[in-house]
């Protein structure tokens, strides 16, 4: 178990400083996000919607926001081990389950990374103002974790395939609309202050992460040593 | 006459006294608008179809990852094909009793959406397989995309319209437990459910039979 651990840990530690070098995933992620944050600002801006409209409709924009920049960079973890031609040795150094956990763990800390950029910038520039603020993190946390569980075995499947880039959208936006779903009606009630459609969504997002978790860390040794 | 001939007038015969008892044997229901509650009996099938047809296909991709024979694989794709299908027609049943009911084609009711949600799934799952060369790489990660999205069907299926608020009719096994329709609506939608799961029956095994035939001329050409 240690082993595993250590071995993940590794290869998450090697993914980021390798991503540090280039920034490439994180500028896709960062500058996507901030180009739309932009747009939808100066469009839209702070008093464009009305106040009865506010939680919900600010609440869609900043989940579309946020899915449409993790769409864009949370596949490079796996598709540039397959351009630089280092899955092979990645195969032979580590375990499957370690490079999951590792790549998973990867995923995290972009996705976190972002969402601390982005949240409260989009909160000050739209005027967002949020009632339930412990309820609204929770949601962004665990939001986030799904997020990357889910977008971390699609990356690896289509890794694996030709047309990678279109086909990142293509799978993933199927298996992540639900939790849009949720992440949606949940942060509106935190923005309203429905302390109920918080914990709902909260018990739908755990649920499906919980779920995902598990079953990627049983199919993802297929997808990698295959 | 060889069982198959015999199985497969049975159930055109089966479809065929449903179709007329759907039109005949009940009166519309209460609280619906002119004839419209008769779409139920092949609403509610195609729907049940659909999901049934992802569910083959999740199981024959979990035998695939399991043994690797590519009969599964065949199973798997045939019966993801047909829920495609199937799908498509419970949204148009559907939208078509939501124009005559509330006057819209398409609303984004939870249930509207879910079914919309799995018609991509599927569409996925296709346009997946359309981009791997490799036979056996093809199977296995289709088979691991169809195991991923049919985790995501309950959450589609039960969770999002239970959570929220739904002008979807209360679906057969609804939040209460117990079955509102009336003994003979009851008869006819059940039988409707045997003659259309006969009929996916019926369509699957000509599916892979057809799909095994192709797949063996591919061969003989390579």
């Amino acid at each position: 178990m240690s082993r595993l651990l250590v071995e993940a840990l590794a290869v998450a530690a090697k993914d980021l400083r390798t991503e540090f070098r280039t920034r490439v995933a994180l500028n896709a992620l960062g500058l996507f996000a901030l180009t739309v944050l932009a747009a939808v600002s100066y469009t839209v801006g702070p008093y464009r919607i009305s106040v009865e409209d506010r939680p919900f409709l600010l609440s869609v924009l900043l989940w579309i926001v946020i899915f449409f920049a993790a769409l864009a960079g949370l596949d490079r973890s796996f598709v540039k081990e397959e351009e630089s031609h280092t899955a092979p040795l990645l195969r032979l150094a580590a375990s499957p389950t370690a490079v999951w956990l590792g790549k998973l763990g990867f995923n995290i800390v972009l996705i976190y990374f972002l969402m601390a950029i982005l949240v409260p910038l989009y909160c000050i520039l739209m005027g967002y103002k949020i009632q339930l603020v412990g309820g609204f993190v929770l949601i962004l946390v665990f939001g986030g974790y799904t997020l990357a569980v889910i977008t971390t075995i699609v990356a690896a499947i289509i890794a694996r395939a030709l047309t990678r880039g279109a086909l990142f959208s293509v799978l993933s936006l199927p298996l992540l609309l639900p939790l849009l779903i949720f992440l949606i009606q949940g942060t509106a009630g935190a923005a309203d202050g429905t302390a109920e459609t918080v914990t709902n969504t909260l018990r739908a997002v755990l649920s499906m992460g919980g779920i995902m978790t598990i079953v990627s860390a049983m199919l993802f040794p297929v997808v990698w040593s295959d | 006459m060889r069982v198959a001939d015999i199985l497969k007038w049975l159930l055109l015969g089966w479809l065929a006294v449903v179709i007329v008892a759907a039109f005949f044997y009940v009166r519309p229901a209460e609280g619906f608008i002119g004839e419209s509650s008769r779409i139920v009996f092949f609403h509610v099938p195609m729907a049940w179809i659909a999901v049934l047809a992802f569910l083959v296909s999740c199981i024959t991709s979990v035998m695939y990852l399991k043994r690797r024979e590519p009969k599964d694989d065949i199973r798997a794709s045939v019966s993801a094909g047909l829920g495609l299908l199937f799908a498509v027609l419970a949204t148009t049943t559907g939208s078509v009793f939501a124009r005559i009911m509330w006057n819209s084609w398409w609303n984004w009711d939870p249930r509207q959406t879910s079914i919309a949600i799995l018609l991509l799934i599927y569409a996925a799952y296709l346009a997946l397989r359309g981009a791997i060369d490799d036979p056996e790489r093809r199977a296995s990660l289709s088979a691991v995309y169809a195991i991923l999205a049919f985790v995501t069907v309950p959450f589609l299926v039960f969770v999002v319209p239970r959570i929220y608020w739904s002008l979807h009719p209360d679906t057969i096994i609804n939040t209460r437990g117990s079955n509102e329709f009336d003994l003979r609506y009851t008869q006819v939608l059940m039988a409707s459910l045997v003659g259309f799961t006969g009929l996916y029956i019926w369509l699957y095994t000509i599916g892979c039979r057809i799909e095994a035939i192709r797949q063996r001329r591919r061969q003989e050409v390579l």
